[in-house]
């Protein structure tokens, strides 16, 4: 086995303990965990910029987001717990579905790696994003601005005068 | 058997967990991180997928603008899961029903 193969799996192992763990905040950390794996895996394809990204952004800022999510509801989900049971069944789950794909997923892949167009050789990072992908560079901007406009419609900021009405009554 | 189609194996593991992890879940938080885990795996096809046919920067300039999306999209659940849990008290998606028509 190599250690691509390696990584690819610890990935799996930590997904799987994101999903089954009872704690919200032992799932934050392994998601964590995925990234910095999915992160190892980028950096062993030869794809640097990605990984970095990766790296910083998702295992990062997103833990990050999602460990202040965990601690506002941390007492209520205590509190509420939800059955275990479909939890614990995802090994046995994910065993099963892992013995079926091994005869028909990877030989599907294998042809279709054989309708592969290989691309022309060269070409930087900075000319596929600037140049080839620069919709996209657009796309991400509006995505930023739909996502400040979201949060902004969600905590709308409160008027004065509904603010008095709400305190006379 | 090829690294590109042992690749794809265990994507679709991947996905299969992540998917099972939204599927039982009634957590807000959890749903999140079942799609965290979905959108880790289409990430790692992509990156696959570019290093198949030699298209790594190409295929690097997707999983950015993937990434950002993806940063767009927790924000954006995570706003909800504050004001859900301001308005009900719960983190529970079955009382995210106040927009039912």
């Amino acid at each position: 086995m190599t250690s691509h193969n390696l990584l690819f799996m610890l990935a799996v192992l930590s997904a799987v303990w994101a999903v089954m763990a009872r704690k919200l905040l032992t799932s934050a950390i392994m998601l964590a965990l995925v990234s910095v794996f999915a992160s190892l895996i980028l950096f062993d394809f030869n794809a640097p910029w990605a990984a970095v990204f990766e790296l910083s952004v998702c295992a990062g800022l997103i833990t990050v987001l999602f460990i202040a999510g965990v601690s506002l509801v941390r007492a209520e989900a205590e509190r509420n717990p939800e059955g275990r049971a479909v939890f614990q069944a995802l090994p046995l789950a994910l065993a099963i579905f892992a013995i079926a794909a091994w005869y028909y997923v990877p030989a599907f892949f294998a042809g279709v790696s054989d309708w592969k167009l290989m691309a022309a050789p060269g070409g930087t990072i900075g000319s596929a994003l600037w140049d080839v992908r620069r919709p996209d560079l657009l796309g991400q901007i509006v995505m930023l601005a739909a996502g400040v406009f979201v949060i902004k419609s969600i905590f709308p900021k409160k008027r004065p005068a509904a603010a008095e009405e709400r305190t006379t009554k | 058997m090829s690294a590109f189609s042992l690749d794809w194996y265990f994507i679709t593991l991947l996905i299969f967990v992540g998917l099972y992890g939204m599927l039982v879940s009634r957590s807000i938080i959890r749903q999140l991180i079942g799609l965290e885990i979905v959108s880790k795996a289409a990430m790692l096809a992509v990156i696959s997928a570019g290093a198949l046919t030699s298209n790594l920067m190409l295929a690097q300039a997707l999983i950015i603008t993937m990434i950002v999306v993806e940063v767009v999209v927790v924000a954006a659940g995570l706003a909800l899961l504050v004001k859900a849990h301001r308005l009900s008290g719960s983190a529970d998606i079955w009382k995210l029903d106040s927009l039912k028509g």
